[in-house]
């Protein structure tokens, strides 16, 4: 199983640990270099963390864990007005970007009041794509479990419920972080910050389970792997928006068009195959960008059988 | 100021007392609030809302605020109460337009092409700002999915009910007591959350 860990270090000499996460069979995810410091996103085996720690420790840098990296988030409010944005949203959004997460905010368009709630089937599509999802619910348990639930209901990714009162368990989700209503202002407090930390916690859970399932039946080849090939492509080094390759649990985000790269994506080689070959490539309901779905093992030999001629 | 709310979940009530606290706060209306009564009953739906604000001040005229100057075609205006000066600009640009009025500085106003004679009638009534404030602060503390609203208003009162579907009758009427009740009677002493009670606490 891949660990993902972050070194936070100068730029002399880094090259050798470049090398050296080629050379034990992992990954660079992300560089972000600022004049003399730089942070490099890894993700390397578990079993050879020892060997990173030493290189990390000779460069004089250190290591940091980032439990959530390779993984976006959608924090989903029940509208984007004023009454829930941007606290206490925008906060939870932020401290899962600490722990590493990629995190979209996004509001239901008839997300609020009690019983007129609803979420559409387009809407729930559109978070499926990401890897998990935090629902920020309201002040008033009998509202909640009557009515607001019905907005994560067959949704299939793990879902964490932060709301306001005391709420044991809810239905069709992984967690319940409780203790957060309306805010007026940011969370800073210290019993505030426990909060965010739990929620953080409770994500990192739901997605530490999904990773043990996906390790159960591997993908044929890791996201990053992926994401080091399609970096080369002439339509991602132009493109200027944030984060131009997103990593997924199980595949990747591309922000160029869909229907002008589909091709030039499929025939990327990698370990002899094209990329089409290996993955599912379809649009993004997120205007102008690609969604790659890497097929399992088991996935990969069923296409290659049916493929084969009988 | 006073903030009690009655409902029927403990966890809703503190947050609404310490979120309406807060909305005031930042919106400088603390210390124009005498009072503040919230009922909320979730599984109606209904959220109520009594405010009783301090009076506000009468209606003055341009002449008492500021000395008004003719020059040329334009007319100068140098504030001497300081605290109608937002008042008095946002009226001038809400009737001559931004374009035609220079602010020189803190107190001191240029209205372009405007004769004094057009100024001089002027009336200036904070207690209308007052109200609009206070509105917008109820706004901002109303749960975002109860649209359907009955407003009542007297000069210091203030009585809004907020619900999801149908205002019914005993909607109204609830309303229409709390009004009245907060027109007539002073501070209530109840087992409602208020903000005394929590400096007591605090104390």
């Amino acid at each position: 199983m891949y660990e993902v860990l972050m070194f936070d270090g100068g730029v002399y000499r880094v090259n050798e640990l470049y090398e050296l996460v080629e050379d034990i069979g992992g990954f660079v995810i992300q560089k972000t270099q600022l004049q003399v410091a730089i942070t490099v996103t890894i993700a390397i085996p578990s079993e050879d963390r020892p060997i990173i720690e030493s290189k990390t420790k000779e460069l004089g840098g250190k290591l940091v864990e980032v439990p959530l990296a390779g993984t976006e988030i959608a924090v989903v409010a029940p509208t984007l007005g004023r009454h829930h944005m941007p606290h206490p949203v925008c906060d939870i959004a932020e401290h899962l970007r600490r722990y590493g997460a990629i995190t979209v905010v996004m509001g239901l368009a008839r997300g609020k009041g009690r019983a007129t709630a609803q979420i559409t089937a387009d809407e729930k599509a559109f978070i499926e794509e990401y890897d998990a999802a935090v629902f920020i619910l309201g002040n008033f348990a009998d509202c909640i479990m009557k009515e607001k639930v019905r907005l994560f209901e067959d949704i299939e990714i793990p879902v964490i419920v932060v709301c306001g009162p005391d709420i044991k368990t809810l239905p069709n989700c992984e967690a319940v972080v409780c203790g957060v209503g309306r805010k007026a202002e940011r969370m800073r407090r210290a019993d505030e910050i426990a909060k965010l930390e739990e929620t953080a916690t409770a994500v990192d859970a739901a997605i530490f389970k999904r990773r043990k399932l996906i390790d159960e039946d591997p993908l044929c080849v890791h996201p990053a792997e992926v994401k080091q090939r399609v970096d080369e492509l002439e339509a991602v080094k132009q493109n200027l928006r944030p984060s131009p390759i997103v990593l997924h649990l199980d595949g990747l985000r591309v922000k160029i068009p869909y229907d002008e790269c589909k091709d030039m994506l499929g025939d990327i080689d990698i370990f002899g195959r094209k990329l089409r070959d290996l993955t599912t490539i379809a649009p993004s309901r997120l205007g102008g960008s690609t969604m790659i779905r890497i097929l399992t093992m088991a996935q990969l030999q069923t296409r290659d059988k049916a493929a084969q001629p009988s | 100021m006073n903030i009690s709310v009655k409902g029927t979940e403990d966890y809703g009530n503190q947050l609404y007392a310490d979120l309406f606290k807060r909305i005031l706060v930042d919106l400088g209306l603390a210390n124009r609030i005498e009072e503040a009564r919230i009922v909320i009953l979730p599984e109606k739906p209904l959220f109520l809302i009594g405010v009783r604000t301090r009076k506000a001040r009468t209606t003055v005229r341009l002449e008492d605020i500021a000395s008004v100057e003719a020059k040329g075609d334009h007319t100068y205006l140098n504030i001497t109460n300081e605290s109608y000066a937002p008042v008095l600009l946002a009226n001038l640009w809400k009737r001559f337009g931004r374009e035609r009025i220079e602010q020189l500085s803190r107190l001191e106003i240029l209205c372009h092409g405007i004769k004094p004679d057009q100024l001089k009638n002027m009336e200036l009534d904070p207690g209308q700002e007052l109200k609009k404030e206070l509105l917008d602060a109820l706004w901002r503390l109303m749960p975002e999915g109860f649209k359907v609203h009955h407003t009542l208003a007297s000069d210091t009162v203030m009585t809004i009910a907020a619900t999801e579907h149908v205002m019914v009758e005993e909607m109204i009427s609830m309303a229409k007591q709390l009004q009245e009740e907060m027109e007539t009677s002073t501070i209530s002493e109840d087992d409602s959350v208020s903000e005394e009670e929590d400096e007591e606490e605090e104390a």
